[in-house]
């Protein structure tokens, strides 16, 4: 018989940090890497490891519109980060292994659609620019993103907020108490998708229990019944007791326990800043349960199973919102009709995102094509206001994979009107998937994003 | 003048140099269960020519150890480890019965996080005392960052085991990776009295010749160390006879060039790689017994085909076999093989003729070619599988994976300019292989004896990879488990100073000749930063005098 394979792409980028004390440090990964070394995980004929590459504006572009380009976004750590994911999904096609970790950073699950800087510690969102990827490269079209970070995945969630081919839920810190300070149970997806953006926010001090719990009477259910093609982790791993930056109660135990029963096919490192006390044992066990190894003696020093007990008011409440969001799962459809009632032709909808990495107010009009026959398109307007007062604005159309041709031709029509009436010194992109092509027009001119 | 002698599998070759030219080789049939006469035979010729006065040393290579342990098995010894929280122990099969796990562990920085529990000892202590075990390994996980649960476990087995002889890993290394710390320590137990009793024996048989030039021993990293220094750590001259074919061909194929040494044996092809003129060390550390270890040796690719491989017709089809069923068919042997279609094809002269032309005829019938086409057929086959092989190790390398921006910035695409044959089928077949690859083929006049001429040029060589915490004020040494205190070292440059300084020291110790430059490897820090603020700095520093050969200084890697 084969033997399982599990491949691993570790890149801990120990020469690139935001800054020099920032949590996203040089440091951030050098005790897993010791751990992981010293217990020799990749000798053990379940684990396959591969080198990363550095991703392609084109993959970049598929995902994201970069201000002023990809350039000013995308260093080449960011590259080989998202890149490394790009590795995995192209072994996982060939077969050549069962599922995969990309042990990357930095990460990328706070960038969203629109990139003008960065965002909690994020640029470019790796797992968007990989199930894009595997969407164009593969064929795929149903995915669903699971996120597992302390913090809401309010980039991802952006990305596909339009797009019903891919359920993305989050389940993290509740947003009142917490960085990004968004994830709440009413953003559900837009009209063409609702009801395929599940949030879950938990209570401060949550614990294993109540984090199973979750997983077991809500995740696993509601992807049994959507049965996508691929199932990613968003790994992040500062739900973590010992966390700086965040403060729930889950262990690494934990952790194996939810990716041996999530079963990811591919799972991308997010955040996770208790580098010492949680990082190494966690990776360890994430790694170890996703090879179908025994990790039952990957523990952090200390660790005490008893600690980790739900208060059974905490637990009535993980039971409640596990019970209304099944409601919620359950009649999307319906709901949806009442949430967008689509009285016109496209829904049109603002918001105001701030980064809080680099300083910037960005303000945004989306504008969604509603369509009977195809997830349709999107125009966007979205200005980025620096601390140095400047806006910098752009428009992008994107137009859905699956869009009918009808669609296609009217985004283009649309993307041809910016191009004409685009505001000096701005830019005007289009995102052309269904012919997998994308196009960026400045004042130099238009430029097709190609593979570099 | 420097004696060169390797002691194969099947002939000991011995080569007498002068000013780095070959002036007398011999090959004596090795006899395994009388090793130090083959020795002798081998040697003897070339004494008597050179005069022991003039004699400068004698430099030895050998698969014998290995195969002293592939033949003979290891002694039973006892396996105590302490490998904390993590994988678990029985992940990695160490094929060892008396293994024993206690309680204890310290984490990545050294820091206990369990303490060990002296009962648990005592009684672990108390079986190993009763089964008669003499010999014990005792490795724990994160050892080479604190050693003190190592040392607290063996003396508590030496107490209560009088005898007992314990090897500790973080003394056999300190490079991370502890299955392959286990593995690298048992055979470190396993070699050791069998390289003294080895290394006796040659001493008494020169002492009575009369000879008294030192003697030393290559190790799979393609340097050279003194015989006694080496019976210290005997698992590192494992595999030096792969080695020393390399050694031989750099000094024989053009400076500064990138080139695939082939050496096509009986059953099996090896291939080494020499990279702009340094040999590629591999990455992972030597494979022995189908074990990962920590033995730092050249990389090395293999494929199953060679001159004496079976070949058959299945289904129509030419197959190449893994396996030999003896000699070639023109040699007297029962089946056709490539040395056959070599012979055909007028690339040796070895054998009978119209034998060989036999075989392949009678293949040929069932494929419906004629000998001479039957014979090209099976050099094309050979030859693509060799070239195969070649392009499977590049790749190989190419694909390593890397953990820094600059290292996977610089894109590995390298393409062999020149093959260099060693062993005996290469003359015949490496032009065709040359000519399928698009590289030079070299086949140097002592190719036949390239291992012997590789170990008698090689250098006395010295690696040391330093780790500092500057916080914990502590350093260590992973090729010799030496640790202290890191005194003032506080920044990078400091820490690159404290290193050469004692690379010097030691290299002086172990005979590192004067006038070798000293190198800087690799160097990084980190910054610990705790609650915003640094606590201290983790500084590796790897310094080297580098292997080599003597009057080319190419051996260094990186």
């Amino acid at each position: 018989m084969k033997t399982r394979k599990t491949g691993l792409v570790f890149f801990p980028a120990f020469d690139w940090a935001i800054s020099p004390a920032h949590p996203e440090r040089e440091e951030r990964l050098l005790y897993t890497r010791d751990q992981l070394f010293e217990e020799g995980v990749m000798d053990l004929p379940q684990l396959l490891e591969f080198k990363p590459r550095a991703a392609t504006k084109k993959d970049i572009a598929r995902a994201h519109f970069c201000v002023p380009d990809i350039e000013a976004q995308a260093t080449d750590a960011h590259l080989y980060a998202a890149g490394g994911a790009l590795v995995l999904a192209d072994a996982l096609m060939k077969r050549e292994i069962d599922n995969g970790f990309a042990l990357v950073r930095p990460p990328g699950h706070h960038a969203m659609r629109i990139v003008h800087g960065n965002r909690g510690f994020c640029n470019i969102n790796n797992e968007a620019i990989m199930v894009e990827y595997l969407r164009a490269k593969h064929g795929l079209r149903k995915v669903a993103v699971v996120d597992t970070d302390v913090h809401h995945g309010d980039g991802t969630q952006d990305i596909y907020y339009h797009d019903p081919d891919v359920l993305f839920i989050s389940f993290h810190q509740d947003g009142r108490t917490l960085y990004p300070g968004s994830g709440f149970c009413d953003e559900l997806g837009g009209p063409g998708a609702f009801g395929l953006n599940i949030n879950i926010p938990l209570l401060p001090r949550t614990t294993d229990e109540g984090i199973h719990y979750i997983l077991d009477n809500l995740v696993l259910p509601i992807l049994d019944d959507f049965k996508p093609d691929l199932v990613v982790n968003s790994a992040g791993q500062d739900n973590h007791y010992t966390d700086p930056l965040a403060d729930m109660r889950f262990t690494a135990r934990g952790y194996a326990e939810l990716n041996e029963k999530l079963a990811p096919h591919l799972a991308v490192l997010e955040g996770g800043y208790a580098i010492e006390t949680a990082l190494p044992y966690v990776n360890t066990g994430i790694i170890l349960a996703m090879a179908g190894l025994d990790y039952s003696r990957v523990r952090e020093p200390g660790y005490r199973p008893e600690d980790f007990r739900e208060t059974p008011e905490n637990m009535e409440y993980v039971k409640r919102l596990a019970e209304s969001l099944r409601g919620v799962w359950n009649d999307r459809e319906r709901l949806g009709k009442r949430a967008y009632p689509r009285l016109e032709k496209f829904e049109e909808t603002g918001r105001s995102i701030y980064y809080d990495t680099d300083g910037i107010r960005e303000q945004r009009r989306e504008s969604a094509r509603l369509c009977g026959e195809c997830p349709g398109y999107q125009v966007i307007r979205s200005s980025g206001t620096g601390p140095d007062a400047r806006t910098r604005t752009v428009e992008a159309v994107a137009v859905h994979g699956r869009a009918c041709e009808s669609c296609r031709a009217e985004a283009l029509e649309c993307y041809e009107g910016l191009k004409k009436s685009a505001i000096r010194p701005g830019a005007v992109y289009l995102q052309d998937k269904p012919r997998d092509r994308y196009f960026r027009f400045s004042a130099d001119g238009e430029v097709e994003i190609g593979d570099d | 003048m420097i004696i060169g002698l390797d002691v194969g599998g099947t002939y000991t070759d011995a080569v007498l140099l002068d000013g780095g030219r070959v002036v007398m080789k011999n090959k004596a049939p090795t006899d395994d269960s009388r090793l130090l006469n083959s020795l002798i035979n081998a040697l003897d010729p070339l004494l008597e020519n050179a005069g022991k006065e003039n004699l400068e040393r004698i430099v030895l290579s050998t698969t014998l150890i290995t195969n002293l342990i592939a033949t003979e098995g290891m002694d039973r010894a006892a396996l105590v480890i302490i490998p904390g929280p993590g994988l678990q122990p029985d992940a990695f099969d160490y094929r060892v019965e008396d293994i024993f796990l206690l309680s204890g562990a310290v984490d990545y920085l050294g820091r206990e996080i369990e303490p060990l529990n002296e009962k648990e000892i005592r009684t672990c202590a108390a079986e190993i005392g009763g089964r008669g075990i003499r010999d014990a390994a005792v490795v724990g996980k994160f050892s080479q960052r604190n050693n003190a649960h190592e040392r607290r476990v063996a003396g508590i087995l030496e107490e209560e085991v009088p005898g007992l002889r314990v090897v500790l890993g973080h003394r056999v290394t300190g490079r991370l990776n502890f299955p392959r710390r286990v593995y690298t320590s048992l055979l470190t137990l396993a070699t050791r009295d069998k390289f003294r009793g080895f290394y006796s024996g040659i001493l008494d048989l020169l002492e009575k010749k009369g000879i008294t030039a030192p003697l030393y021993i290559l190790k799979a990293d393609g340097g050279t160390l003194a015989f006694d220094l080496a019976a210290e750590k005997p698992v590192e001259t494992i595999l030096s006879g792969p080695a020393a074919g390399v050694l031989g061909a750099l000094a024989l194929h053009p400076p500064g060039t990138t080139s695939v040494v082939v050496d096509i044996g009986g059953t099996t092809t090896d291939l080494s790689l020499i990279l702009s003129g340094k040999p590629l060390l591999a990455s992972r550390g030597a494979r022995i017994g189908g074990r990962l270890t920590h033995v730092r040796s050249f990389a090395a690719g293999s494929t199953a085909v060679g001159g004496d491989s079976a070949l058959r017709i299945e289904d129509g089809a030419l197959k190449i076999m893994p396996y030999r069923e003896g000699p070639a068919f023109c040699l007297g042997g029962p089946c056709p093989t490539p040395t056959d279609a070599m012979r055909t094809a007028n690339l040796t002269e070895l054998g009978d003729g119209r034998k060989a032309a036999a075989a392949m005829e009678m293949m040929g019938r069932r494929l419906g070619l004629d000998a001479r086409r039957t014979a090209d057929l099976v050099l094309v086959e050979t030859v693509k599988r060799i070239a195969a092989a070649i392009e499977k190790m590049f790749s190989a390398w190419e694909e390593e994976p890397l953990y820094r921006i600059w290292e996977l910035r610089q894109e590995r695409n390298a393409r062999p300019q020149n093959l260099v044959g060693i062993g005996a089928a290469s003359p015949g077949l490496l032009p065709l292989l040359g000519k399928e690859t698009g590289c030079g083929a070299l086949i140097p006049p002592d190719a036949d004896v390239a291992n012997a001429v590789g170990a008698a040029l090689a250098r006395v060589n010295l690696r040391l990879t330093f780790h500092f915490d500057t916080e914990r004020d502590f350093y260590f040494i992973e090729e010799n488990g030496v640790q202290g205190r890191s005194a003032d070292v506080d920044s990078l440059a400091d820490a690159e100073d404290f290193s050469l300084r004692k690379l010097k020291g030691e290299g002086a110790r172990i005979g590192v000749p004067g006038g070798s430059e000293p190198e800087i490897v690799y160097s990084e820090m980190f910054n610990m930063v705790r609650g915003g603020r640094t606590a201290g700095r983790l500084i590796d520093v790897c310094v080297q005098f580098p292997a080599g050969i003597i009057g080319r200084r190419e051996g260094g890697d990186s």
